[in-house]
């Protein structure tokens, strides 16, 4: 900590720390700015944060602060004024923010802004939370020495790309967007083009504003010259009430607020009109992908199912819920095997309620499956999950960050975001796949191995470390045995310097994926991360651990409540008498949830008609996240409550109430009646929830650097965290005195000969719920597989070409794309992006056939 | 289409360089002689070849006067008519060639020879009236010389065609 003095007062305040923030966090003085945000590097190109600076004078010999007759410290002015945007604090820095000189200097910033800004605020989206709005409102001279008719008239509806509009008039060239983009997310796609009063920002990229960040840059505009085409002339800012939500979609739990409004669109009912980012310093800062941001629209999508339906002569047609439970109920009683299957975006209490539902009717946790299946481990990230209280805002130098078989942009965004931040902070990036993603750019490893041999990968760096003795046993339970089945593994030496840098590290953090990994290898590669970092003693400590990239949001919910992957796998094997598939699609989307047709009885819950409601025998409306209470739990194991925001579509329920009511009605159990009061069941049933009380999970803090106070500097009405941060359940390894399972593992890689076709993820899908966001269709690409040159010539193909590729018991067409990023011998087919269900896990393909040539040569 | 063209000195440029990113001025230069101007084609092909988004390549074509987005007479003309030089009678110097040519500023003649646009300070004030043609100097003028330095560089031209 170091003393500042602001406007004659001392504050200790953290050194090292940005001067505007300090002053803002400790002393409530905001220091105004236009370019400055505290979560880029200042650039000090809008003048507006000018204060006046010096240091206090310190007696030469014994370093004491010299005092003046008053008895306040002397301090020595500089001449001119300096940007406090600009300014580390430093032991003995004094500024002055109330003189007449700063508040000149203010409020000629202003009137200098506002020389050519349009009077346009009626009409401005921005209105009502804008940053230049309330600093001239602090800050403006009200009067100006320009003439109104001199200003410049620019181009107002520039579309840069679909998503993104941007306003020239409106802007003041203050290079947020272009700094966001280019240095936090790494798209160098936004730019300054021209300069003087002709400056305006472009985007030339293919497609335009190529960002899966790009809704941020609306956030932090200071103005209204960057908005979203979703939200353009919605709505005003106060007419919008802010709900706290939680990312519908990705492991990372990113915080969000639903801004909703009564509206005419809804014939007068509540519905979202925008997704904001919402602060948390611990998940997602104030960050969102596009996905999250636009994809809200299944929410009140017209194809919403409203009714039950249930199965007459073969077809569905709609019933009553008393019909429908009466169904339920007679089949469920008299059922010889029940089993459910959970998507991903089930909330715990659904979970739960679930799970009591299929153990009352004679089912076990042997019947209880996540959907997608395709990852294992949960008993690993019990065990060595990172640490509770861990942060990537903390970490850098000394941090090495590991990625295994993930491509972590299309999969977790904000983990991307925020691991490449803070490799930009000095931390070093290791990726291990089967082909270089867009991480690889950052990474000081870039280790390829062989898809199917990530297993074989770890455990090269596993004997690395062990062969170069940089190991710690003395936790490591079961390390004789693990010693004497490396001595088996052949080291690749490729791997020697990541395995020291890992062996050397402070910290380190492993996320594990599953491309090109199938589910029995998942198990045994969780387990080989877990050996290195048992074996490497990164673990139970802050910022060191596990964090499975989980395929959906609540996931790691699913299997602290007793679901698994293993246990979809075997139902999907042998299906049920009686099968309950809750908010998923299975049959739609896996080659391998075809079986499920055979189970006697099928139950879906569902918003939407799919595959999987097709062969239904009854089909119960489920509610949106947006429609009703519950809790997710994040990859980081972090449980945060997302709150009802708009109004019930037709006559669905949420899964948890719907569950409840069926198990009342055969065990006669007392049915909850909110799902506060099923979290309250779960905390009593499930240790790790013990803490997970609603009321726990809704408390804040004041969060360092303030984005969200009522200021709004850095725009947005939306970013103040008023739903709580979330609760993060501990792992074992946090126990200093817990031993740690370290376990031989070995893969047993597939002999089948052929060309290995690789399912893989990308963020925009065709997922049942993100494909009803009609404005993101543009960025959902084709049917499509990427194919190595060399394969494609072998098989005479050419980039653009239709094929048929003919897996057991399935065949599929899609366009190829030729991508010399891809190793021969393997094909990478994007999951979920067309209408015919496609592989999940790694397979031979049986044969190619061409089908439809490319109708022009494409370049590259 | 450069890359193949110019491939020696493309080379040489980017052997001045630690990266290749550094290399993307003198090579929109490279593109600029070719085309006669800075076209979306040639951004993207200078993004190619540096291997930095087009956005980046476009952003510094606009930064720099002496690049130029827009098609240009084969012969591009910058009158300069900054303070010293408009004391020399620059300005109507620079208002009789627009007439001559039947252009206005910063406009084109039809057979698509000459454009004349105005710049500032060319540091050459003491042999104003003065203009580059293509970044040469021409200095010391008057409508008479300049009437016959068109006609020759008409004539350049037209050789130029027929060969």
């Amino acid at each position: 900590m170091v003393t500042i003095y602001i406007d004659g007062v001392g504050y200790e305040v953290p050194a090292g720390t940005n001067l505007v923030d300090v002053a803002k966090f400790y002393a409530d003085n905001d220091i105004p700015v236009f370019c400055y945000h505290p979560k880029m590097a200042p650039v000090g190109m809008c003048r507006m944060c000018l204060v006046e600076m010096g240091s206090v004078e310190k007696d030469k010999e014994s370093g004491t602060v010299l005092l003046d007759e008053q008895g306040s410290p002397k301090i020595r002015w500089m001449p001119k004024m300096q940007t406090a945007c600009t300014q580390t604090v430093y032991d003995g820095l004094a500024i002055r923010t109330n003189t007449q000189q700063v508040t000149e200097a203010r409020e000629d910033i202003v009137e200098f802004l506002l020389t050519s800004h349009p009077l346009d605020c009626p009409i401005c989206d921005k209105g009502g939370e804008c940053p230049l709005q309330n600093l001239t409102m602090r800050h403006g001279p009200g009067v100006s020495v320009f003439y109104f008719e001199d200003k410049m008239h620019l181009a107002k509806h520039v579309p840069l790309g679909e998503l993104i509009y941007l306003d020239r008039e409106r802007c003041i060239q203050c290079a947020r967007c272009i700094r966001f983009s280019d240095e936090l997310a790494g798209d160098d796609v936004l730019a300054f083009h021209e300069r003087g009063r002709a400056l305006q920002i472009v985007t030339v990229s293919d497609p335009p504003f190529d960002s899966k960040f790009s809704g941020n840059t609306t956030d932090i505009c200071p103005v209204g010259a960057l908005t979203t085409a979703d939200f353009r002339f919605g709505a005003r800012p106060w007419e919008l009430k802010e709900v706290p939500s939680i990312d519908p979609y990705g492991p990372e739990g990113a915080n969000i607020s639903l801004s909703t409004r009564l509206d005419r669109d809804s014939g007068g009912g509540i519905i979202i009109k925008r997704v904001m980012p919402r602060q948390n310093e611990h998940v997602n800062e104030i960050w969102i992908s596009d996905k999250t941001r636009f994809g809200h629209h299944h929410t009140r999508h017209i194809d919403r199912l409203v009714t039950p339906l249930h199965r007459e002569k073969n077809t569905l047609i709609e019933t009553t819920w008393d019909k429908a439970f009466k169904q339920i109920i007679d089949k469920l009683k008299g059922a010889t095997s029940v089993g459910a299957i959970a998507g991903p975006g089930l909330s715990n209490e659904d979970l739960w309620e679930l799970r009591q539902l299929v153990l009352a009717v004679g089912g076990s946790e042997k019947s209880l499956g996540i959907w997608p299946a395709t990852m294992s481990g949960g008993e690993v990230v019990k065990q060595v999950g990172i640490a509770k209280g861990s942060n990537f805002n903390t970490m850098g130098k000394g941090t090495v960050i590991v990625l295994v078989a993930t491509d972590l942009e299309e999969e977790a965004p904000i983990w991307w975001l925020r691991a490449k931040a803070a490799r930009d902070r000095g931390a070093t990036v290791v990726v291990l796949n089967g082909r270089p993603t867009k991480m690889d750019r950052y990474a000081k490893f870039s280790l390829r191995h062989e898809y199917g041999d990530a297993v074989g990968a770890i455990n090269s760096l596993t004997a690395h470390i062990v062969n170069g003795n940089h190991h710690k046993a003395d936790r490591a339970e079961g390390f004789a045995e693990l010693q004497k089945a490396l001595k088996k593994v052949k080291a690749d030496d490729r791997y020697a310097a990541a395995a020291e840098a890992i062996a050397g590290a402070d910290n380190v953090v492993v996320f594990c994926g599953a491309e090109g990994v199938t589910l029995a290898q998942h198990a045994e590669l969780m387990q080989a991360c877990a050996n290195v970092l048992i074996l490497t003693g990164h673990v139970g400590r802050t910022n060191n651990g596990l964090i499975p990239v989980w395929p959906g949001a609540n996931t790691q919910g699913a299997i602290d409540l007793g679901y698994t992957a293993e246990a979809t796998a075997e139902l999907l094997q042998n299906p049920p008498a009686v099968l309950i598939v809750a908010g998923c699609n299975p049959v739609g989307e896996d080659i391998a949830a075809a079986n499920l047709r055979n189970a006697d009885f099928v139950i879906v819950t569902s918003q939407f008609d799919t595959a999987t409601t097709a062969i239904a025998d009854v089909v119960l409306p489920q509610q949106s996240f947006a429609e009703r209470e519950g809790t997710f739990t994040s990859g980081e194991r972090r449980v945060q409550r997302f709150y009802a925001a708009q109004g019930v579509i037709g006559e669905s329920f949420p899964d948890w109430k719907i569950f409840a009511q069926v198990r009342h009605a055969i065990d006669k159990s007392t049915a909850k009646v909110s799902a506060g009061a099923v979290m309250a069941e779960i905390t009593k049933s499930v240790a790790a929830y013990s803490a997970m009380g609603y009321k726990n999970l809704a408390q804040v803090e004041r969060q360092f650097p303030d984005v969200g106070g009522t200021d709004q500097y850095y725009g947005g009405t939306a970013y103040q965290n008023t739903g709580g941060i979330g609760v993060q359940w501990p792992v074992s390894a946090e126990n200093a005195e817990a031993k740690l399972n370290v376990v031989p593992v070995s893969s047993e890689k597939s002999k089948a000969k052929g060309l290995l076709v690789v399912p893989t993820t990308l963020l925009y899908d065709r997922g049942m719920l993100f494909v009803r966001s009609e404005i993101m269709s543009l960025r959902i690409p084709p049917a499509h597989a990427n194919f190595s040159p060399a394969d494609a010539q072998k098989l005479k193909l050419q980039d653009g070409d239709m094929v048929e590729i003919n897996l057991e018991g399935a065949s599929l067409t899609v366009q190829i794309i030729v991508n010399e990023t891809i190793p021969a011998g393997v094909i990478t087919l994007p999951k979920c992006l067309s209408d015919q269900p496609g592989p999940f896990a790694p397979m031979v393909a049986g044969s190619i056939e061409k089908v439809a040539q490319a109708l022009a040569a494409t370049g590259d | 289409m450069l890359a193949e063209k110019y491939a020696e000195r493309i080379q040489k440029i980017f052997s001045k360089y630690p990266d290749k990113r550094s290399a993307v001025m003198p090579l929109l230069y490279v593109a600029q002689e070719e085309f006669g101007w800075v076209s979306p084609e040639a951004i993207e092909e200078v993004a190619v070849l540096c291997e930095i988004d087009p956005t980046q390549v476009k952003s510094i074509a606009g930064f720099y006067t002496m690049y130029s987005e827009k098609p240009k007479g084969k012969y591009w003309l910058q009158v300069c008519t900054d303070f010293p030089c408009a004391l020399r009678g620059a300005d109507q110097f620079h208002q009789a060639l627009l007439d001559h040519l039947g252009i206005e500023e910063g406009g084109t003649t039809e057979d698509g020879l000459f454009t004349v646009e105005h710049v500032m300070c060319l540091a050459a004030c003491d042999k104003a009236p003065m203009l580059q043609c293509n970044f040469h100097y021409v200095e010391n003028l008057d409508m008479d010389k300049m009437k016959a330095l068109l006609d020759q560089w008409r004539a350049d031209a037209k050789d130029s065609a027929a060969d």
